[in-house]
């Protein structure tokens, strides 16, 4: 579904990204790993575009893309991503938030938008917040929008940046909740996250990343009782 | 009563229809000056931010000559430039040179707005498959636009007051009126007094009308 082919990223004179390889399968939930400054949002973010890569390859969907020549828009279109600090819009409505893009990009009609929007905000959990504006919502009830907002768009594939980072603990749950029923319907997934029990729940595969290349990759059983990477033993010793 | 509250009281008699019809023209040349202002603010404004080196050059310039300058030297300037070439009246000569000088400053406070909004609001927006234009329009500058108001209406009252310079090219504004009346009726003092007044009452006007906007805006959001 969506491949990295040899991902190099630097900015200014540090590289961040040493020529990373990962290839995710339909339907694969892919949890990314690694002390903070491992480059593991850097990969994300070059995911979507929203960084430009130096050298190497991304493919989406069997296609590869040339940044240079292609609308980006349209990549992005398909592939969604929630960010730490949720980014919702605040001048918006939690609806209009979710039907934004589908109405400006999409040019779906307002009526069929609205209708797409209070699904999506049931499925989350949120639909008597609709007329709300996101100053109203808790962290937990902000992420949950943010994830309204880009299944909006039916992409392909999701990224998630911390996407429980910024919350308080006892809100955590609430989004981890509405993720997992997201992997369980078979949403491909890479997820950059510290939350380990998610990650050993939920995960297919969970990627260590260290100093800017993957160390280890393996599913969430072999990688905490199997590691065969020295690094990844000592990560693991410090978050369990 | 002491003495110069009766010949102020006088002057304000006597001179207010004239008063009242010069303050349509202070009001006039304000709001050309604050409408075209806002419109050569916001391009400029968009040329700055732009990738372009060319757009960024030419607003740096326009914004570097426009506030190093005095806006009497740009009312002459425009005056004596194009009043001369072209045919325009003086109240258009002045109206426009308001609204030039106005541009640059404005052009600062969206620039400032716009490059104020988190990035994040940006990103989140391309994420969602907008691209960069309907990423401006629709997410960040009309929250930009928020916040500019509170600079904008300070800039608009800065024009009001401004707009009593465009008396040094003839057009018949309060302060122009004000100025006559001190000289034929040798009641400089209390002329002046009377026109301070109804700059000082457009203003709180003005600023009153502001704070209802601002506040209808605070509750928009909420």
């Amino acid at each position: 579904m969506i491949v990295g082919k040899n991902i190099h990223k630097s900015f200014g004179d540090l590289e961040v990204l040493k020529g990373v390889d990962l290839h995710v399968k339909p339907q694969e939930v892919v949890v990314l790993v690694g002390v903070s400054g491992s480059g593991k949002s850097t990969l994300l973010r070059c995911f979507n575009f929203l960084e430009m890569i130096n050298s190497g390859e991304i493919t989406i969907d069997g296609h590869t893309i040339n940044p240079k020549k292609e609308d980006l828009a349209k990549i992005r279109a398909e592939v969604g991503m929630v960010f730490q600090h949720f980014n919702l819009f605040p001048h918006k409505s939690v609806l209009e938030n979710v039907i934004e893009a589908p109405i400006t990009v999409k040019k779906m009609k307002k009526e069929e938008a609205k209708k797409l929007g209070m699904n999506l905000l049931r499925k989350v959990g949120l639909e008597d917040k609709a007329d709300v504006y996101p100053s109203k919502l808790s962290g937990g009830q902000k992420q949950r929008v943010a994830i309204a907002r880009s299944l909006a768009m039916e992409p392909k594939v999701m990224l998630f940046d911390e996407p429980t980072s910024a919350l308080d603990p006892e809100l955590v749950g609430e989004v981890l909740q509405v993720m997992k029923q997201l992997a369980e319907e078979g949403m491909t997934m890479v997820v950059v996250t510290h939350e380990m029990k998610f990650a050993k729940e939920v995960a297919d595969r969970i990627i260590m990343i260290d100093q800017g290349t993957i160390i280890e990759s393996a599913d969430p059983k072999n990688f905490f009782e199997n590691p065969q990477n020295e690094r990844t033993k000592q990560f693991i010793q410090l978050v369990e | 009563m002491p003495e110069i509250f009766v010949t102020v009281f006088d002057v304000f008699m006597r001179t207010y229809p004239g008063f009242l019809e010069a303050s349509v023209v202070t009001l006039e040349l304000t709001a050309i000056g604050v409408i075209l202002g806002t419109v050569i603010g916001l391009v400029f404004a968009l040329m700055k931010i732009s990738g372009s080196k060319i757009l960024r050059g030419i607003a740096n310039v326009y914004i570097t000559v426009i506030r190093g300058t005095p806006l009497i030297v740009q009312i002459m300037f425009l005056y004596f430039g194009i009043v001369e070439i072209y045919t325009m009246s003086n109240f258009w000569a002045g109206a426009i040179a308001l609204g030039v000088h106005n541009g640059a400053y404005i052009a600062e406070i969206f620039r400032g707005a716009i490059q104020g909004i988190d990035p994040g609001q940006r990103e989140a927006s391309l994420s969602l498959g907008m691209n960069r234009k309907q990423t401006m329009q629709r997410i960040v500058f009309p929250q930009a636009l928020r916040r500019s108001i509170p600079p904008l209406g300070n800039q608009f009252i800065i024009t009001l007051k401004d707009s009593s310079l465009v008396y040094i090219i003839g057009v018949a504004e309060i302060f122009s009126l004000a100025n006559r009346e001190a000289a034929q009726s040798y009641q400089a003092f209390e002329s002046f007094l009377v026109v301070a007044l109804y700059y000082l009452v457009l203003v709180m006007i003005f600023t009153f009308l502001l704070r209802l906007y601002e506040n209808k805006l605070d509750v928009d959001k909420a």
